[in-house]
């Protein structure tokens, strides 16, 4: 069950008409694309996503289950979104929880042993499979999957504390002083006979958020539950803001990129676009790029990433850039250090962003000929 | 629902590609990187509507059966369309007796079958955008028996040799057909695409086995050109065919012209392909591009210079490649230098370091060859 009801609200404008999920990634995918593709490819073929937030394009995206080769005989992906039942009025998604609550009865008609729950906003690659065998090796109740982070930032995440055997015991909700660096991935593996009886227990209660990290997970720690801690390495990214979206666009620069979207053996598989390859031009001038089919260039890309179809005029030049589908960089105009949003056009001559920013700018509306932007508008 | 079944062919008469035909059909050619060129004939049949279509599949059919499979990445109709992959026994003896018409008449049931009143042919080996519904609706606002496509075009001396041409009246009636031996620079090249009623068709192609053995459709038409209403219908835009290695080379080259491409390529016509799923093109230090067109799946560490590149390429550092199109799934190893010349899929050039033909005679490397 994927979680993508979120709005992601400090994407800002890049998810004012679509929820975070399905905003654009490396090119040529949506965030979404991992957590379905790693199912995929880790074996899993009965997918729901849960979306509410601004879902019509998701929900329309996600259906099309051939994308991801989820579309065999007992696999499809069921998109969720809150709905009236006989039994209970319609009622929005109160938390991630409550999500998952207010589908039991899909859950429930395919009987399974074990319930994968993933966040439908993060970028990395991993076999769930393997996240599920080593859940029944323990004989766990729950397992969650965690990931190194550096001590100074631990604060800002979920962290478990493991006793020598992996065992989680304690959960610290962005703690002060954090004990470890042991950060919750949002990735969950729970028994579903024993998650069942909690969730029915939490629907109950009126003082409960509904949350798996608020709600349930410490339930399951007070009830001496076992809970193990799945410690996965490799690239995990939470894109959370503009800065970190970025971020983990220019990732995919690097030539050891712990992503490593070129790996065969572990597609990311996303929607067939009908554009021509790529198209670069006599006098443009590449230097480190990421760039995707339907994409031209004519004039200066620098360390970029070029989103289907975007377009770098003549004696236009980007610098540590992110142009995300269809945005148009207009003759003789420079960017630097922006995330220039869809289809948006940056008019001849204009200069957007600067070398020294703190953060970086984001363009969600055309830029005039000749205009000069420096903060975000 | 369109008033027309379509038939797609794989192989002309005179098409000889020396290497690359040894692996496939013509029509199951990568194009521009990504396409094949059956592509263009599908999804032109496609975007008019018309989704019953037979394509004939002739020698080395994997790569074409693999590549079409059940038709859905052409956008036809999942209930009501149906694309249909027929197989004709080719004749081991003699390659005259494989003809068209043979191929026809060995599927005769389901031809009869078809519910349209009229058929379209067209070739899956030439590269042009048409609608087909336009072509199917003057073709009956005419009152023609048949009506044939054709490209109006400057240098036929030196190019489209052995092609059909079409001598047409000032009404555009088809006066005769004939080979392209280039005499003349002005010709009007047919694109062996017709369409005509499915009875004529089937009446056609039941006088052609009786007339001869080796005859194929347009023989039997260009005999009857007295007894029926044969008509030109001219085609407009970017046009080429592929009938041997140098057309091969220069109809993928040709779009490297951003016009010439505006002019086969637009947003509300468009061709699909299948997809590999594959990443963006990731340029390292020192790799370089300039009027190329490049595949998703690429790997750029070297430079590449007026050249077509097709998927998952790796081009490693120093290497250079000019005036050549790669296939795909290629390794050009460290400081390489490819000039003019087409390389088939799965090559590796790790030991030869200079692989250059002259400007005006391109060079073929094998599938799987290590060089």
């Amino acid at each position: 069950m994927i979680l993508a009801g979120g709005r992601g609200s400090r994407l800002k404008d890049l998810t004012k008409k679509v929820a975070k999920p399905a905003v654009p990634f490396g090119g040529k995918y949506h965030i979404i694309d991992f957590p379905l593709s790693n199912c995929a490819n880790s074996g899993i073929s009965v997918v729901g996503v849960l979306t509410q937030y601004e879902s019509v394009l998701l929900n329309s995206y996600v259906s099309v289950s051939s994308r991801w080769g989820l579309d065999t005989r007992d696999s499809g992906v069921f998109v969720l979104p809150p709905r009236e039942k006989a039994d209970a009025d319609l009622d929005v998604y109160r938390g991630t929880a409550d999500a998952i609550s207010q589908n039991i009865d899909f859950i429930d008609s395919y009987n399974p042993e074990y319930l994968l729950i993933l966040s439908g906003d993060h970028i990395y690659k991993m076999d769930y499979d393997a996240m599920l065998s080593f859940h029944k090796d323990n004989k766990a109740d729950a397992t969650i999957a965690v990931i190194g982070v550096p001590m100074k930032e631990a604060s800002r995440f979920g962290i478990m504390n493991t006793n020598e055997d992996g065992q989680i015991v304690e959960f610290e909700e962005k703690p002060e002083h954090p004990k470890s660096n042991l950060a919750s991935m949002g990735i969950y593996i729970f028994t579903w006979k024993l998650l069942r009886r909690v969730l029915m227990q939490d629907m109950k209660d009126d003082n409960s958020h509904h949350d798996f990290g608020k709600d349930i997970i410490p339930t399951l720690l007070k009830d001496n539950r076992k809970l193990m801690a799945y410690q996965f390495k490799g690239y995990w990214k939470d894109v959370g803001t503009i800065d970190s979206l970025w971020e983990a666009n220019m990732d995919l620069l690097e030539r050891s990129s712990e992503l490593n979207l070129e790996d065969n053996t572990w597609k990311i598989y996303s929607e067939n676009t009908n554009e021509l390859p790529q198209y670069i031009d006599t006098d443009a001038d590449i230097d480190v790029a990421y760039i995707t089919q339907g994409c031209k260039v004519f004039g200066k890309v620098k360390t970029s990433v070029m989103f289907t179809g975007s377009i770098v005029e003549r004696d236009a030049a980007i610098t540590d850039t992110v142009l995300m589908p269809g945005a148009e960089v207009g003759e003789g105009a420079s960017v630097t250090r922006a995330l220039i949003a869809n289809g948006v056009k940056i008019g001849k001559g204009a200069v957007v962003g600067s070398p020294d920013s703190e953060h970086i700018l984001l363009v969600s509306k055309n830029v005039p000929e000749g205009a000069v932007v420096k903060e975000a508008q | 629902m369109s008033r027309a079944f379509a038939i797609v062919n794989s192989y002309g008469r005179h098409t000889d590609v020396k290497g690359m035909q040894d692996y496939r059909p013509v029509s199951a050619f990568m194009f521009c990187g990504r396409y094949r060129l059956i592509d263009f004939a599908l999804s032109n049949l496609s975007n008019s509507g018309i989704d019953r279509i037979q394509v004939y599949v002739g020698q080395n059919p994997r790569s074409l059966a693999e590549h079409l499979a059940d038709g859905r990445i052409y956008n036809l109709n999942a209930k009501r369309g149906k694309l249909q992959l027929l197989f004709n026994q080719d004749s081991n003896e003699n390659d005259i007796y494989n003809t068209d018409v043979a191929a026809y008449r060995a599927n005769l049931d389901i031809i009869e079958r078809a519910k349209q009143p009229y058929v379209i042919i067209t070739p899956g080996y030439m590269v042009f955008r048409q609608n087909f519904e336009d072509f199917l609706q003057a073709h009956i606002d005419s009152g023609a028996d048949i009506t044939l496509l054709y490209h109006k075009v400057n240098n036929a001396k030196e190019h489209y040799r052995n092609m059909n041409i079409l001598n047409l009246n000032r009404q555009k009636g088809v006066k005769s057909i004939e080979n392209n031996k280039g005499t003349a620079d002005e010709r009007n090249i047919s694109m062996s695409t017709l369409v005509m009623s499915k009875d004529l068709f089937i009446s056609l192609i039941n006088k052609a086995a009786k007339t001869s053995s080796v005859y194929r459709l347009i023989d039997i038409i260009n005999d009857e050109l007295e007894n029926l209403d044969v008509r030109g219908y001219q085609h407009k835009g970017h046009f080429a065919a592929v009938y041997d290695f140098r057309s091969y080379y220069g109809a993928n080259m040709e779009l490297l012209d951003v016009d010439e491409a505006k002019e086969l390529f637009s947003d509300d016509w468009p061709f699909y392909t299948q997809t590999t799923d594959a990443a963006p093109v990731h340029y390292f230090p020192g790799g370089k591009a300039h009027h190329s067109m490049i595949a998703n799946g690429t790997h750029v560490e070297g430079v590449i210079e007026n050249s077509i590149i097709g998927r998952d390429v790796t081009i490693m550092k120093g290497a250079y490649i000019k005036n050549s199109i790669i296939l795909g799934h290629d390794l050009i190893g460290e400081n390489a230098h490819i000039e003019n010349q087409v390389i088939d899929k799965w090559v590796k050039i790790i030991h030869a370091k200079e692989i250059v033909a002259p400007d005006d005679d391109p060079g073929y490397i094998r599938r799987e060859d290590t060089l």
